[in-house]
């Protein structure tokens, strides 16, 4: 089959500058039979850009055996439209395509994990990784079914008992009781921050307690390339306020250099945070998470 | 592969055919010209001008000197093969959905459309007698007045005409009397294309209810059913394998109101006994309307809503495949 190829590699500037020379004249058309490789090279001037071309084509010439009536009819002339085609492919109606390949089918499961769409996500669902506040479900807190009905009833409940609607693993009846921050925030609503968590309070990240966050944070190995911030707070957001994500990041290419330190607020939760996620297959890893070293400056 | 692609049509593709040794293939779409290209390298060979609207249908006789065209401008055109001349000129009362030459040579038929208030007719001439042509008076119209045929082929010995309608039926025409030999109605919808096995022992459907059947071409048993998810617009039974390659994918007015991901625009390889898909091959830009083998079984060519036609070889892991069973 005679495959046409255009050969956009330049001459040598050799050649060029004595093709410069004779400004305006085309060097006629030339054609070498080498073997079975018949190379045409042709010349010409484009005429929106005024540049000249140099076009090489190289046909590979095959002979076939076929039947006498095929033979003659490989001669016929063309007509029609084709009637001032040069013999060979017209480019205008032939073009060689990029290759496909056939996709081999061996089983009816290769079919359906073809259709099937990769989620990473989809491994994960198995897994509890996630634990709502109100009803202990395997979602979001914010996500809950029973937010607007448990929740409040919750509250009530814990009120009418004195105790807080704090995480269970807060020991009861705990010196300090915690507003109820997290049920106002389920619902959306706008608080003033003077009346929000901690508005009474000074504020703690102007006093340089810095130490104490430090006690707080864990350190996260093994994450893949792409994590983002974002994915380490949808992981951590669980067990409990986050005060800091730092994921290390290359300086040039902003890819993930595969660790994070996340600091909480409370140290429990910084403890289950280990327990839970240390070990954890998150993106095809296996992530490590361990208390965070503190650091010497 | 590397398929060759041929760019000689302005419009989709309505069917593409090989003759009988393989070495043209003849396209038509639905602008006016009829096509004819060397298979070996997709050189064009010429055109057939004339026709002045949407050209449905093309058939070449066994020993390649004419080629029979039927379009949506009302007629049926015969023209010389090697020269591109316009033979003869059957005009008809409504567009030409489907033609064919009988396995001679001599007898030809084609089917109109049930449109304008006309029958759909399924006419028979007989060239050696030059005043049917002159008269356009077949030697034998046959009406079928409930359902219209929507592709047609000559069964074995020219005794017959099998002919697929808009319902899913399959009947065989007497191409004598034009009486019904054999019914089977083995599919719900219309059925698209119907192709011949090389030597004319089956046939193979392609519907429009997403499946494609096998028949025996004499007794129009019912052999074997290939599903996909899509509407089979074209199936073809390949001539040296056990495989039968589909063509299809949802319709074209569909196209703009689905998502690109699920139109499977893809020709599907099936093993023509087991019944399951082992390949697909990616190309085409939309549905493709027409699919054929070469007769040697080496490489098969697919006609698209896209207006291309593309000529694939096969590699050798094609013929090295084995399905395991």
């Amino acid at each position: 089959m005679p495959s046409m190829e255009y050969d956009d590699s330049k001459p040598s500037w050799a050649d060029q500058v004595e093709e410069e020379g004779d400004e305006g004249t085309l060097p006629s058309p030339k054609e070498t039979i080498k073997g079975n490789i018949k190379t045409v090279t042709e010349y010409k001037i484009d005429e929106e850009d005024g540049k000249k071309y140099k076009i090489v084509r190289t046909f590979k010439i095959e002979n076939r055996k076929a039947s006498k009536a095929v033979a003659k009819r490989k001669n016929w002339k063309k007509f029609g439209n084709s009637e001032r085609d040069q013999p060979g492919p017209n480019v205008a109606t032939t073009t060689v395509s990029d290759d496909v390949f056939m996709t081999f089918i061996s089983s009816k499961d290769d079919l359906n994990a073809q259709d099937q769409e990769e989620d990473p996500m989809n491994k994960l669902k198995g897994q509890k990784i996630v634990s709502c506040r109100i009803c202990k479900g395997d979602h979001w807190t914010t996500r809950c079914p029973y937010k607007d009905t448990l929740g409040p009833m919750q509250k009530e409940l814990a009120e009418q008992l004195g105790l807080t609607t704090g995480d269970k693993e807060k020991t009861p009846g705990s010196a300090e009781p915690e507003p109820a921050q997290p049920a106002q925030a389920k619902t959306g609503k706008y608080v003033p921050p003077s009346l929000r968590d901690g508005g009474t309070r000074r504020g703690e990240s102007m006093q340089p307690n810095r130490r104490a966050d430090d006690n707080a944070t864990i350190r996260v190995t093994n994450l893949s390339e792409d994590t983002r911030e974002t994915d380490l707070q949808e992981l951590f957001r669980p067990f409990g306020s986050i005060s800091r994500i730092y994921l290390a990041k290359d300086k040039n290419t902003g890819q993930s250099k595969g660790f994070a330190f996340i600091s909480f607020h409370r140290r429990e939760d910084a403890a289950r945070a280990i327990a839970g996620v240390s070990g954890f297959g998150y993106d095809h890893l296996i992530l490590n998470v361990e208390w965070a070293k503190p650091s010497n400056n | 592969m590397k398929p060759i692609l041929l760019q000689g049509h302005e419009r989709s593709i309505t069917q593409i055919k090989y003759n009988r040794e393989g070495d043209l293939l003849f396209s038509v779409a639905k602008d006016t010209v009829t096509n004819v290209w060397y298979s070996v390298n997709g050189e064009r060979l010429g055109t057939y001008n004339g026709h002045t609207g949407a050209v449905w249908c093309v058939d070449c006789d066994w020993d390649t000197k004419n080629v029979l065209t039927g379009s949506a401008d009302n007629s049926c055109r015969l023209w010389d093969c090697e020269t591109g001349k316009q033979l003869a000129l059957l005009n008809t009362n409504s567009a030409v959905r489907t033609c064919g030459f009988d396995f001679s040579g001599n007898i030809i038929m084609f089917s109109t459309d049930k449109q304008m208030g006309y029958q759909c007719f399924l006419n028979f001439f007989d060239l050696r007698d030059p005043q049917q042509i002159e008269d356009n008076n077949p030697y034998l119209s046959v009406p079928c007045s409930e359902n219209k045929i929507t592709s047609a082929v000559w069964g074995p010995l020219g005794e017959f005409v099998i002919a697929g309608h808009e319902n899913g039926e399959i009947n065989q025409f007497s191409a004598k009397a034009g009486e019904i030999l054999k019914k089977a109605k083995e599919h719900t919808r219309q059925i698209n294309d119907i192709q011949t096995s090389v030597d004319l022992t089956m046939v193979i459907t392609a519907s429009k209810d997403n499946t494609s059947k096998l028949f025996d071409s004499n007794s129009l048993d019912h052999i074997k059913t290939f599903r996909t998810e899509r509407p089979v617009n074209s199936a073809a039974i390949s001539p040296s394998m056990d495989h039968v390659v589909m063509g299809g994918g949802q319709e074209a007015m569909e196209v703009t109101t689905t998502s690109t991901r699920i139109g499977k625009f893809e020709a599907r390889f099936f093993h023509a006994a087991y019944e399951e898909e082992f390949g697909r091959v990616k190309g085409h830009f939309g549905p493709i309307n027409c699919v054929a083998f070469h007769p040697d079984g080496k490489s098969y060519s697919s006609g698209g809503e896209d207006g291309y036609v593309r000529i694939h070889y096969f590699d050798s892991h094609y013929f090295d495949f084995e399905l395991e069973a």
